[in-house]
């Protein structure tokens, strides 16, 4: 089976830069990378499987209350990352506090179940699913990897800028760890992006 | 095709059905490990509050440094918790609760064995604004109470300000009162009013410490 069709989310129908979905959680979790890549990963599987369950159900679904029901079924998936979240990664998912639920808003989510698997076969929904996750995904890790390393000097907690560097006078960009630098660095994604053709 | 009324009721009635059966499955099933983080973050903040930072086995080290305890107050019971600090000295942790802007806030503070200073203090909370009431979370607002008095030069209790402006800028004695956040200014005076609110239960168990501290 070829995934190559599936491949657009990842570069020129990417959500957030072409399409300009799901930005306002991209500006708030992206100041570290561990919740960035948490959130990217909660976003992907809820929309892989929201996709899957909604087009499983797409000929059964009556078109007057078709929203009501992919609500439904998006909340239950995000209710059940989060509960799972608060299970096993405690302090990911106090980093990540109302985003977690705010994942049922993230118009990438109902926009894919929406347009792609209310029409399609359950398999290709899934696939279109986890490669939009994964679109949103890689705009996330990008910025949370640039934000975490000049806003304060680590990455996934770690330290990467050498300490000597601090002692010739070397300073964390404190602007980095606030959201409107991740409203500039998406800028400069688009800008990149577009100019690509 | 044309779906019924009926056909619509009867759908949405098996799905919502379905999913509220998984939800309760799975929030049954996974509180056990839920309720296991809540308590060890329990611990790790009075260990935090009494100077123990960064532990790495807290459950092991909480059991063996900490021992939960049930004082009389006037009116009801409340809970204590006796921390051996660093020095030796007996630390008396009290739980605290209050309200922020958006949810609740709570936290514990660590007080010496005589009484009255303060020796660390951990506040956290649920829904504060990021970078505004969100703040009484960091290290920078934490770290003021530290060696702080909840009384006055007569003994009075009088608990700790959080001043909007600056201490440095009030009519409060500095022993007293701590910096409030700029643009977080009801989650501070929630803060205040919790720090009050709570320990001033505390306030005759206090005395009784500092009045056996002054005769020894």
């Amino acid at each position: 089976m070829s995934l190559k069709k599936y491949l657009g989310p990842l570069n020129k129908d990417n959500p957030v830069l072409v399409q300009i979905l799901g930005v306002c959680s991209s500006l708030a979790v992206t100041a570290q990378l561990k919740p960035a890549f948490v959130m990217a990963l909660s976003v992907t599987i809820v929309t892989a499987f929201s996709n899957l369950i909604i087009s499983l159900l797409r000929n059964t679904i009556p078109p007057r209350i078709r929203i009501i029901v992919q609500l439904v079924v998006i909340a239950t998936l995000v209710i059940l990352v989060d509960q799972v979240l608060q299970a096993f990664f405690y302090d990911v998912s106090k980093m990540l506090s109302v985003f977690v639920g705010l994942i049922i808003t993230n118009c990438i989510i109902m926009g894919r179940v929406e347009a792609y698997a209310l029409s399609n076969p359950p398999m290709p929904s899934f696939w279109d699913g986890i490669f939009n996750g994964l679109g949103y995904g890689l705009v996330l890790v990008t910025l949370g990897t640039v934000r975490e390393i000049f806003g304060s000097g680590t990455l996934w907690k770690m330290q990467i800028i050498p300490t000597s560097f601090y002692e010739h006078g070397y300073l964390n960009n404190g602007l980095m760890v606030l959201p409107p630098a991740a409203l500039i660095l998406v800028g400069v994604m688009i800008w990149v992006q577009r100019s690509k053709g | 095709m044309k779906f019924s009324n009926r056909y619509i009721f009867i759908f949405i009635t098996i799905i919502v059905v379905i999913c509220a059966a998984i939800l309760t499955f799975a929030s049954v099933g996974l509180q056990p490990f839920q309720k296991a983080n809540r308590e060890r973050e329990r611990m790790s903040q009075i260990l935090q509050a009494s100077g123990y930072v960064n532990v790495p086995d807290v459950i092991g080290f909480y059991k063996k440094v900490a021992s939960d305890t049930i004082i009389k107050g006037e009116k009801e019971e409340l809970p204590l918790i006796k921390v051996k600090a660093k020095n030796g000295d007996t630390n008396y942790v009290l739980p605290l609760r209050g309200k922020g802007l958006w949810g609740p806030i709570w936290g514990f503070i660590a007080v010496k064995s005589d009484g009255k200073t303060v020796n660390g203090a951990v506040f956290d909370h649920k829904s504060e604004t990021p970078g505004l009431g969100a703040e009484i979370n960091t290290m920078k607002f934490m770290a003021q109470f530290e060696g702080k008095l909840l009384f006055d030069e007569q003994g009075n209790f009088s608990s700790i300000k959080v001043v909007k402006g600056g201490v440095a800028n009030s009519n409060i004695a500095p022993t007293n009162g701590v910096d409030a956040i700029s643009g977080g200014s009801i989650t501070s005076k929630g803060l205040e009013k919790m720090l009050e609110d709570c320990i001033i239960k505390y306030v005759p168990y206090l005395k009784e410490i500092q009045n056996k501290t002054t005769t020894k």
